[in-house]
């Protein structure tokens, strides 16, 4: 099964020390949600697994070979149309021009975007068509592997639904891997089958929630039940600076450390 | 099939929608025409010709056939200094832009250039290249130079960081990289710096040749100066201005419409 292991990241920015012994394991089918404070190196792990930073030291094992991305703020290319926003990783694996406009209104028709929008530039467009632009131009490449930075912290509660439910589709799908960054817990809950705490000043992992219960079973109720007894569970609190207490370290889950591949 | 029409039927309705526009600048003109007449008939035709009559002066110049050669060896003159310094400033500006101390060090050199009168650098062209050629097609160089060297630094320099690392994490190719995010970015800064190069080469020709050769339409315009012939005077002028507003609204304008038609909106 394709999986990635992450073993002994380390990261500094100078002489402030980011991220602090971070291990983590993420397999084919699953998503993952890291969630903590704001400055707690959750965007820099990300960035790291996304090859946009060099830690300064780790030991990683990756056998996902697509990768999408989709970032905080839809960031599409200002001087290109809706649908070669879309189609933009695909012309960087070198998909022919019509293959892969075929493939991008497709994606298109199924985030629920018009014909008409296809030819606009992103300044046409309304904040939540960009957020599903952005979107899309993540899964029209079918990753194995995708990476999500508060993706959806802009959008009104709808939006986010119908999004999920596109996320959702997808990760069946494809069993595509899911890693992704929220501020809201019940985000988390609702989409991940794992949460992972981290606390920062070094960032590092504390706490792991398993969440077992299958996705199509989860109803609004128990994703709201599960919420409340996050946020009262002793490490939420400490994490959050709600109570005071000493967090240490969390062991990865998912087996020993079998020796080092890479 | 029809999102693939739309483009060319967008286009249509924009270019239609441009020369349609052009109704109210043509206004403006006709308007300051009038007033120009009446100024005429206030002062009296030696020293100010009406616009009719000066229409009709340039007419004459044309059909005696001393307007063309005059003109094609301004426009010449204009074309190599503009070209140069469109090269040379747009090259240098972006490699400048890469590097922050490059950037450090330039900006108050651009400062001074852009301050320092084209006339002064007139007279030292003069001393250096003596009446010749070269000494207009400097002029004209060293005026244009600074104002795209200017923005071709600025776009190097401000690229959209994020854009930057969703064109990494999409693992874009080099090539890509270039056509995709460097150049559109760039060029939305260099095209206005090329269009004020433009207009500033041709007040800055007419300028140098004035002074500095014995032909051209700054040459021209000092003969018919020296025979106090005002309406000739005007006629090399309304040549000059409506060549500027040629290559700048039938070329430039709707070149850049079509190179930034993301950044307008085409139905505000």
């Amino acid at each position: 099964m394709n999986a990635l292991h992450i073993r002994h990241l380390y990261h500094r920015f100078g002489p402030s020390e980011v991220l602090a012994d971070v291990g983590l394991d993420l397999y084919a089918g699953e998503s993952l949600a890291l969630v903590g404070p704001s400055g707690c190196g959750k965007s820099t792990l990300l960035q790291i697994v996304a090859g946009l930073l060099r830690p300064s030291r780790m030991i990683m094992h990756c056998d996902f070979r697509g990768l999408g991305c989709v970032f905080q703020q839809p960031s599409l290319m200002p001087w290109m149309t809706t649908l070669d926003n879309l189609a933009l990783g695909l012309k960087a694996l070198g998909v022919p021009r019509a293959a892969r406009h075929r493939q991008a209104a497709g994606m298109a028709a199924r985030l629920g975007l018009a014909v008409s929008d296809l030819d606009k530039y992103p300044h046409e467009l309304s904040g939540g068509m960009q957020s599903r632009v952005s979107l899309g131009r993540a899964l029209v490449l079918a990753p194995d592997l995708l990476l999500l930075d508060e993706p959806f912290s802009a959008l009104d509660v709808g939006l986010r639904l119908e999004l999920y439910a596109l996320l959702r589709e997808q990760v069946e799908q494809r069993r595509s891997a899911v890693l992704l960054i929220t501020h809201d817990l019940m985000e988390a809950v609702r989409l991940a089958d794992r949460i992972l705490l981290m606390v920062p000043e070094p960032g590092r992992l504390v706490h792991e929630f398993v969440l077992d219960r299958p996705h199509a079973e989860r109803s609004e109720a128990w994703v709201h039940r599960n919420t409340g007894e996050l946020m009262e569970s002793r490490e939420v609190r400490i994490a959050f600076g709600l109570d005071r207490g000493e967090l240490h370290n969390a062991a990865p889950s998912h087996g020993e450390h079998r020796g080092c591949q890479i | 099939m029809r999102a693939w029409l739309q483009r060319p039927w967008r286009a249509l309705l924009a270019a239609l929608n441009y020369l349609w526009s052009g109704w109210g600048a043509l206004t403006s003109l006709l308007l300051f025409c009038a007033a120009w007449e009446l100024a005429g008939q206030v002062y009296g035709t030696l020293i100010l010709p009406g616009p009719l009559a000066t229409l009709a002066q340039l007419k004459l110049l044309f059909d005696d056939g001393s307007a063309l050669p005059p003109l094609l060896i301004s426009a010449r003159r204009t074309l190599y200094g503009l070209a140069a310094a469109l090269l040379a400033g747009s090259l240098l500006g972006l490699l400048a832009g890469r590097s922050l101390t490059a950037a450090m060090l330039s900006r108050p050199l651009v400062t001074l250039l852009l301050g320092m009168p084209p006339i002064a650098w007139l007279v030292l062209a003069m001393l250096w290249f003596g009446m010749g050629d070269a000494t207009p097609v400097f002029t004209v160089f060293i005026a244009c130079f600074p104002i795209v060297f200017a923005a071709a630094m600025q776009g190097a320099r401000t690229l959209d960081n994020q854009l930057h690392k969703v064109a990494l994490a999409y693992r874009l190719p080099p090539r890509m990289l270039f056509s995709d995010l460097y150049l559109p970015h760039v060029m939305s800064y260099l095209f206005p710096a090329w269009v004020t190069a433009l207009g500033t080469s041709w007040k800055v020709v007419v300028m140098a040749e004035l002074l500095s050769t014995s032909d051209g339409v700054g040459a021209a315009l000092a003969v018919s100066r020296a025979q106090l012939d005002t309406a000739t005077s005007l006629a090399w002028i309304v040549a000059v201005l409506a060549l500027l507003l040629g290559s700048e609204y039938l070329l430039l304008e709707p070149l850049k419409r079509q190179v930034e038609r993301w950044r307008v909106d085409p139905n505000p």
